[in-house]
This record gives structure tokens, C-alpha cells and sequence, in this order.
């Protein structure tokens, strides 16, 4: 693991208009690690990938990327800083086959524009299998995968193109119980590559457990803990994921009703 | 789990079983059971020397118009100013060729005539496809504005300029124009001299019937097979898959899908203007209600080729079948006398029908049901 964090946002502020969606968020992110990304709805969590990406431009505060501040206008900058978000929509297009989804929008051609396509055909199923799927055929429809296959071909189209930092908004949460296995065998597969830092945002403690190294918690708009997964205790991811709340409390509340 | 993948839930499909799976076929079966009908109801009329020509002469018109509206189509757009853009585009150019050149630039050439008319075709669709994109209005209604914009301001310019809404009398520009000659005139007189030789397409006189097919045969080729290309093969043809399946996620990956939808908008205007400079120069004649309807044929015979209503998927190749299809059906009327041509719309309408259920067929098929 390295010692300095490749990713690290510094008292970041979001503000729609009056309303602070993020309330200065710190963040470090290390290749190698799988960094949950917990809380509540409408913590902050969306919004603060969002500025990652290149989505929003932050109000205040500043991103680092392996120590330099950098400065996103747009999605491209991001992605061209080798920060690669596979959004919960998955940007998949259904009716197209897995290698014209793998390179849509960054195509390989001849001089003429014309498809090598039997060289992405190549690229695409190499990549997939790199990461734990065998696709026999390429040219088949994204439409007849299964929903844990089309979330591994956006992890694997984002690291094929350069991704860094792999953010992951929700990967498991529309999935059944036996995909979301494979998307977290996944996660751990590009973990093992040790080159690439994970994002991985989740409403699910036990997922989070499982595979994170480290876990941020945000609520309303701030980060309310932090640490590797050996300094977070049980409870205190408990507590943490209620917002800060004691589950003791909730109890009581639940019994008055 | 013992070893067994995903991948291995696939059933590998032998060549035959892939045939039959393409989407075309439905289409393609159709249109073979209609050349065959027409044939035995036309006791081979409809195939002899002219009846060919004449049948190819109109397929080739709506294949031309349809190819454009597919693409268009497969890229989630309508285009319902197709037709307009036609009588536009014949007004344009037969008004030139008579009055000259507009700002007093001179007489008009058929080149010139052409140039004119096909730059401002291409600036009205590059116009259509901004005020889409820009807009985000649905194309139905954008391009239903343009249908009565475009036809009014054809018919005013006509009555405004001419004095009447038809122009006849035209020198036929074919005998001193390449250009003309390549618009209007005839191809593929080979095919017709070897019929002739071989014993056949001979007059009541005894002498060769027909010379060739009308250019606009060539120009159907041409374009359907430079669609065709651009669409399975090219990277445009990616963008514009992309765009029609899925038009967010598209743009998240970086294809430009406003400069795709306006490209393509620019191409039915591009369509729409060799279909009226095919028939100014084939004639040597306009008039204010040509290409009336050709929208509605064209999306018609784009969905009877397999194209989706709901963009991001559709063949060229279908889409050819289905113009042969369409086209056959129209002239049937000219080669069996005893049926009411109006059986044709019926018929149309009845494969409209059939092609939009098996097209969504196809769809839940490819998307695996959803
Ligand atoms: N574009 C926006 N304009 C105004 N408010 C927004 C916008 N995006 C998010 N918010 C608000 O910011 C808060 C945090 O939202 P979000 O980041 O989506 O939360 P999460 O993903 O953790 O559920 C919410 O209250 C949401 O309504
Ligand atoms: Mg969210």
C-alpha cells in the first residue's frame, strides 16, 4: 500500500444554493484499497462522487490527485485523470452487443473511422475474463446479460480506459443476493491488482464489511467517522450507519410509538 | 456451481440457426412471397422489360427516402418534413433552372441548380436537428411544424414567383448536361442490351424495348450501400446505434450525440433532395405537391424493415427489402387492372401492423425480455 493517498479531497463544500449538500468532507483514497462510502439517503454521497467526477464543480475545498490539486471542468477531465465512475444506471446501452458497448464512444478504427472489430472483439473479451467473466461471444446483446455481468463490464470498460480510481455508486443495491457475490468478487479481483483505488458507496453493512479496507460515513452533508475496518468496531459501524445515532435510542423511539 | 460459468448459459447457434434469428428475415420473406404473387397475378408482366424498370423506378424512390428515415430512426428521431423537403427541393431547383439563380447570380445550370438547392436543403435539416437537440422537444411535433413550413412556403414561392404552382416545359437538360444526364437519365444499359441480345425486351416492332433503368436506381444503390457501411462498420455507426439506445449513457461515454441527431437530420434533407433531383431531371417538370406523403411512406417502410420505433436498432438491408416490398405493392395496380389500387394502402397498413408486433418481438429477444 502506498503511503500517500492517490486520491484526497480537502474540506470540500457543495452548495446548491442555499442548501450545503456537502459541509466539508475530507477524503483519502489509496490504490490498492476498497474505500466504502457509507450513510444515509440524501447524506451527501451522490453529491460527493458527483464532484469527483467532474459532475459538480466544488464550492470550496480542494482535490489532490497523488498530491497535486487539481481542478475538474468536466466529466472528461476527470475521466482523463484517471477517475472512472460507474454510475448506478451503469451507462450501459441494452440493445447494443458487449463490444460495441466496451468501446462506445472510444472506438478503434483505421485512419478511415472504419471498426477494427475484431480487435476490440479481442480487447473486450480479454478484459472481461480478466476480472472474472468469460463472455463466449462478444457480439451478443448487453439486453441478455445478467445485471452483475453488466455491472462487471463497466468496471472493466472504466479500468480498460484508464481508471485510477474506480468509483462505484450502489453496485449491489439492484442486484439478487447471488450477483451482488459477483460484483464484490469483482471489487476484490481489481483489489488485487493493487494499482487501483475503489470507491465503493453502499447501504449494506455487511457488503462494506466484507470487502472495504477503509469506511467514511456521512451524514447530513458531513463525515461523521472514519477509519480502516480494524479501528471501526461492530457497534460503532452500527451507530454510525443509523447517522450517529445509539441503537438503543432508535429502540426506545420504535417502543413509544 | 461445479465448474459452470455464465458464458456457458449462451447456446452456441449453428449458421442456419443465425440466419433465421437476423432481423431481416421476416421482411425478407414477405417480400419474396410478394415478387412471386406478383408475378403469377401479372402472368410475368410485371417482370418484362418495362414493368421492371417501372417497378425498380419507384422502389428506388422510396428506398432512397426510407434509408434516410431509418438512420434517422435508429438514432431515436422522426423526421415528418420528408416529404416537404422533397416538393421543396423540386421547386427549388425547377424555379432556378427556369428564373435563374437567386441575387441575380444568372441563368442556372442543372449543376448549379443542384448546388444551390442542396445547400439550402442541408441548412434547413442542420436547422430541424439544432431546434431538436436544442430544444428537447420530440422531433414528431418539431418536424410536423416543417411539414406544413416547408410545403406553404413551397406553394407561396411558386405562386409568388411563377405565377402558378407547376412548371412545365423545361428544356430536357439531359442532352447537353452530364449532371442532368447522371440525376435523370438512364443506368445500367448493359443489362437491357444483353436481354435484347439474348432474344427478349424487344418492341411490338420488333426492335430493343428498353434501354436501362432510371439513375435514380444507381443512387438508391449508392446510398443504401454507403448507409450501410457506415452503420455496421464505422465508428459514426456506434454513435448513432448509441445514441438511439440509450441517449444518457451515450453522452457519458463520450459520444456526441446532438452533432449524431443533426447529421442525421441533415441526411433525410440530403435524401429528400436526390429524390426531387432525380425526378426534375428524369421529367423535366415540378409542381407543388410532389413528394406528398413520402414521410409517412418512408417510416413505413423503414418499420417494415425491421427498425425500431424506439431508435437503437434497425438494418439497412431490411429496410431495402422493405422498399422492394412497398414498391411492388404500389404498381401492382398497373400490372393487375382488376384490383382497386386502393387495396395497396390496405395492404400497407396490414404489414405496418404485423411489422411493429415483430419488431418488438426482436426487441424483447435482443434485451432478453425486458
Ligand atoms: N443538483 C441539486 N440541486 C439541489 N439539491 C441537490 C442537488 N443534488 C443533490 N441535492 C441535495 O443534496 C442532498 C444530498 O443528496 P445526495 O448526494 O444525492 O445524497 P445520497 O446520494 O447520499 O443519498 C439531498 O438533500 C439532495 O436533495
Ligand atoms: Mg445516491
Amino acid at each position: 500500500m502506498a503511503d500517500q493517498p492517490f486520491l484526497r479531497c480537502e474540506k470540500l463544500v457543495k452548495r446548491f444554493g442555499p442548501f450545503t449538500a456537502l459541509g466539508g468532507v475530507d477524503l483519502d483514497v489509496y490504490s490498492g484499497e476498497v474505500h466504502a462510502l457509507l450513510g444515509d439517503n440524501g447524506a451527501g454521497k451522490s453529491t460527493l462522487i458527483k464532484t469527483l467526477a467532474g459532475v459538480h464543480a466544488p464550492t470550496e475545498g480542494q482535490i489532490y490527485i497523488e498530491g497535486a490539486p487539481v481542478t475538474f471542468r468536466t466529466p472528461r477531465d476527470a475521466s482523463n485523470a484517471g477517475i472512472g465512475t460507474v454510475y448506478q444506471d451503469l451507462a450501459v446501452n441494452p440493445l447494443m452487443s458487449v463490444t460495441r458497448n466496451f468501446f462506445m464512444g472510444r472506438e478503434l478504427t483505421n485512419s478511415f473511422g472504419v471498426l477494427n472489430m475484431k480487435q476490440m472483439d479481442e480487447i473486450t473479451h480479454d478484459e472481461m475474463l480478466k476480472i472474472g467473466i468469460d463472455i463466449s461471444d462478444p457480439s451478443q446483446a448487453v439486453g441478455t446479460m445478467s445485471g452483475g455481468q453488466r455491472q462487471t463490464l463497466a468496471i472493466a470498460r472504466a479500468i480498460h480506459f484508464g481508471a485510477k480510481v474506480l468509483i462505484l455508486d450502489e453496485p449491489t443495491s439492484a442486484l439478487g443476493q447471488k450477483q451482488q457475490m459477483e460484483v464484490l468478487k469483482t471489487m476484490m479481483r481489481v483489489r488485487a491488482r493493487g494499482d487501483i483505488a475503489i470507491i465503493f458507496i453502499t447501504h449494506n453493512e455487511i457488503h462494506s464489511k466484507l470487502v472495504a479496507d477503509r469506511m467514511t460515513f456521512l451524514a447530513l452533508g458531513q463525515v461523521i467517522g472514519s477509519g480502516t475496518k480494524a479501528e471501526l468496531e461492530g457497534e460503532d459501524i452500527r451507530r454510525l450507519m443509523a447517522g450517529g445515532a445509539e441503537m438503543a435510542d432508535l429502540e426506545q423511539e420504535l417502543a413509544a410509538i | 456451481m461445479s465448474g459452470r460459468s455464465e458464458s456457458d448459459r449462451l447456446k452456441q447457434e449453428t449458421r442456419l440457426q443465425r440466419l433465421v434469428r437476423r432481423p431481416e428475415i421476416g421482411t425478407f420473406v414477405v417480400m419474396v412471397i410478394i415478387i412471386v404473387a406478383l408475378a403469377f397475378f401479372s402472368s410475368g408482366k410485371a417482370y418484362n422489360a418495362l414493368g421492371l424498370k417501372n417497378n425498380i423506378a419507384i422502389i428506388a424512390q422510396y428506398g432512397i427516402i426510407a434509408t434516410g428515415a431509418a438512420l434517422l430512426m435508429i438514432s431515436g428521431e422522426f423526421d415528418l418534413s420528408i416529404g416537404s423537403m422533397i416538393g421543396f427541393a423540386g421547386m427549388s431547383m425547377a424555379m432556378m433552372l427556369k428564373w435563374g439563380l437567386p441575387f441575380g447570380l444568372g441563368e442556372a445550370t442543372p449543376i448549379t441548380a443542384f448546388i444551390f438547392t442542396m445547400a439550402m436543403t442541408l441548412a434547413l435539416g442542420w436547422l430541424i436537428g439544432t431546434i431538436v437537440v436544442r430544444s428537447g422537444l420530440s422531433s414528431f411535433i418539431v418536424t410536423l411544424a416543417f411539414l406544413f413550413f416547408l410545403r406553404g412556403a413551397t406553394e407561396v414561392a411558386y405562386r409568388y414567383i411563377n405565377k402558378s404552382t407547376q412548371i412545365s416545359g423545361l428544356p430536357d437538360y439531359k442532352q447537353n448536361s452530364w449532371f442532368a444526364e447522371m440525376m435523370g437519365g438512364e443506368v445500367f444499359g448493359w443489362f437491357y442490351d444483353v436481354w435484347f441480345m439474348l432474344g427478349g425486351n424487344l418492341n411490338r416492332r420488333g426492335e430493343q424495348w428498353v434501354t436501362g433503368f432510371d439513375a435514380r436506381f444507381l443512387w438508391w444503390i449508392i446510398i443504401a450501400a454507403a448507409a450501410y457501411f457506415i452503420l455496421s462498420r464505422t465508428r459514426i455507426g456506434n454513435w448513432i446505434f448509441a445514441t438511439g439506445d440509450n441517449k444518457e449513457s451515450a453522452r457519458a461515454n463520450g459520444v456526441p450525440v446532438n452533432a449524431v441527431k443533426v447529421g442525421l437530420f441533415m441526411f433525410t434533407a440530403f435524401c429528400a433532395t436526390m429524390f426531387a433531383a432525380c425526378q426534375v431531371f428524369d421529367t423535366n417538370t415540378s409542381d407543388a405537391a410532389k413528394g406528398n406523403l413520402m414521410e409517412l411512406y418512408a417510416i413505413a417502410i423503414a418499420v417494415v424493415g425491421g427498425t425500431l420505433m424506439t431508435g437503437g436498432f434497425g438494418s439497412v438491408l431490411g429496410v431495402a427489402f422493405g422498399a422492394v416490398t412497398v414498391g411492388l405493392v404500389a404498381n401492382a395496380v398497373f400490372f393487375i387492372p382488376q384490383i382497386d389500387g386502393s387495396w395497396f394502402r390496405v395492404f400497407l397498413g396490414g404489414i405496418l401492423l404485423a411489422a411493429v408486433f415483430a419488431n418488438e418481438r426482436i426487441r424483447k429477444r435482443i434485451t432478453g425480455g425486458i
